[in-house]
């Protein structure tokens, strides 16, 4: 069998797994950017208890593989406390609980990145935190954030990979069942390799532009 | 009539080091006051008090007849009345000229949309640069952007003026600029308190001038006193570096 007749055989089993793989990236990054919006700015602000909490839940995730997570969340919170986590559901929780870490930390650096004047500007004109915030500093601290939330999207993209662990249908758990057919490993492997490589080289593109159309003279 | 600025007993420390060691001062309505003194004397911390941007640690500061020093009383509110020019500007980058203007008054539901397009229209034309609207603050040099953040301190209508060393970061060529600006404010009657080292707008302009050392008020008086009479000996020294 040629390259072509096997990408013929199974492109649409493939595309599926991909399929799921991108729409679980897609809602895991969506609570992914508010959960790091929160715990960002709760780690930005000046209140002690918020910086506690968001520093607590940041060192938590990052200090737990993902691996672990996955299990704890699919298998741990079912039994412990007797409640019933779809595969999907566990999975997006497992992953955005995990890129909202990274996320945070990404949030506070971006708003510590903005000028301390214009906070102080802008509430010496009266406005309050919130508004100063939402106004002044966040769309400057997103520009300069942009970069490295890209990198988290990618990151996040690769990561849905381990979620087959507790058998979410992705891309892997959907190769590893056609290869369990067929015996051909090396050259499914590397048509899945060659489809996350499209599809992130895809993804970065259009970042970039957004990115560029974002950026303003300093 | 209650004064605009009342200041009492103000005390001002960072970790252990006191910065403001019980200031007194009283400013009344419509009148300019210029602090002087060398660097590290207090002066920026004192003026940042006024609008508690610095957390005050004693003392009482009342300010159009708010207590500011008061934990309940909502400073959001007396801050609008109060506009603020900086040594750096501050503008807002990711905003043109006009929209750094029309900021504040829009949010703060004091003014509609065409209300604050129609001001701020008019405040670029008294500062002089009603042909920069819709330019970003990128595109300003330092006394441009300088005469912006005026503008824009007067969009919200404020009945007192505080300008912390406004032309400091200024190159030479553009200072005149932004004193002008500030000399007309003063000529239409607001109430102005200017952290400055420009000897020459204070002597001219003010109608009091306040010299502070190490915390405290050291000498005040009007500026012909201050410049031709100086009484601390301290006072003399400075004025002999600076002059």
């Amino acid at each position: 069998m040629t390259i072509l007749e096997l990408i013929a055989e199974n492109y649409a089993r493939l595309l599926e797994g991909m399929g799921r793989t991108l729409l679980l990236t897609f809602w895991s990054l969506i609570l992914a950017s508010v959960l790091g919006l929160i715990f960002g700015m709760m780690k930005a602000a000046r209140g002690k208890i918020w910086h506690i909490l968001s520093s607590l839940y940041v060192d938590v995730i990052r200090g737990i593989p993902v691996l672990v997570l996955a299990f704890f969340v699919y298998f741990g919170i079912p039994q412990g406390f007797g409640v019933n986590i779809s595969i999907f559901q566990a999975s997006l929780i497992v992953l955005s609980l995990n890129a909202g870490a990274y996320m945070a930390e990404i949030v506070r650096g971006g708003i510590q990145s903005v000028d301390r004047g214009q906070m102080e500007a802008a509430r010496s004109l009266g406005l309050p935190y919130r508004k100063a915030m939402q106004k002044v500093v966040l769309p400057q601290a997103i520009r300069t954030m942009i970069p490295s939330i890209i990198n988290q999207f990618i990151i996040t993209l690769k990561d849905t990979s381990i979620l087959s662990v507790i058998g979410y249908a992705d891309l892997i758990k959907v190769a590893k069942a056609v290869i369990a057919r067929n015996f051909e490993a090396f050259r499914i492997w590397l048509i899945v390799a060659l489809m996350y490589l499209i599809v992130i080289t895809v993804l970065s593109k259009i970042a970039k532009a957004i990115e560029r159309r974002m950026t303003y003279a300093k | 009539m209650q004064n605009k600025v009342s200041v009492k007993g103000l005390v001002k420390s960072f970790g252990d080091l006191e910065v403001l060691k019980g200031m007194d001062v009283e400013i009344e309505e419509g009148e300019v006051v210029c602090l002087i003194g060398p660097s590290g004397s207090g002066k920026s911390t004192f003026l940042r008090c006024l609008n508690r941007l610095e957390e005050i640690t004693a003392g009482t500061v009342v300010i159009d007849g708010f207590l500011i020093t008061d934990p309940q009383t909502d400073i959001n509110t007396v801050r609008e009345n109060i506009g603020m020019v900086f040594q750096h500007f501050n503008l807002f980058p990711h905003k043109t000229v006009l929209e750094n203007i029309m900021l504040a008054p829009v949010e703060l539901k004091r003014k509609t949309k065409e209300e604050a397009e129609t001001r701020g229209i008019q405040l670029l034309e008294m500062v002089g640069l009603s042909d920069k609207a819709g330019v970003y603050p990128a595109q300003l040099s330092g006394g441009q952007k300088q005469r912006v953040a005026i503008a824009r301190a007067l969009a919200m209508d404020p009945d007192i003026m505080l300008f912390d060393e406004p032309t400091s970061a200024l190159d030479p060529e553009m200072v005149g600029e932004v004193l002008q600006v500030m000399k007309q404010l003063a000529a239409d009657g607001m109430t102005m308190v200017v952290v400055t080292h420009e000897m020459g707008f204070a002597r001219e302009v003010s109608d009091r001038v306040i010299f502070m050392d190490g915390g405290y008020i050291v000498e005040e008086g009007p500026p012909e006193q201050i410049f031709e009479h100086p009484q601390n000996p301290r006072t003399i020294d400075f004025l002999n570096k600076v002059l």
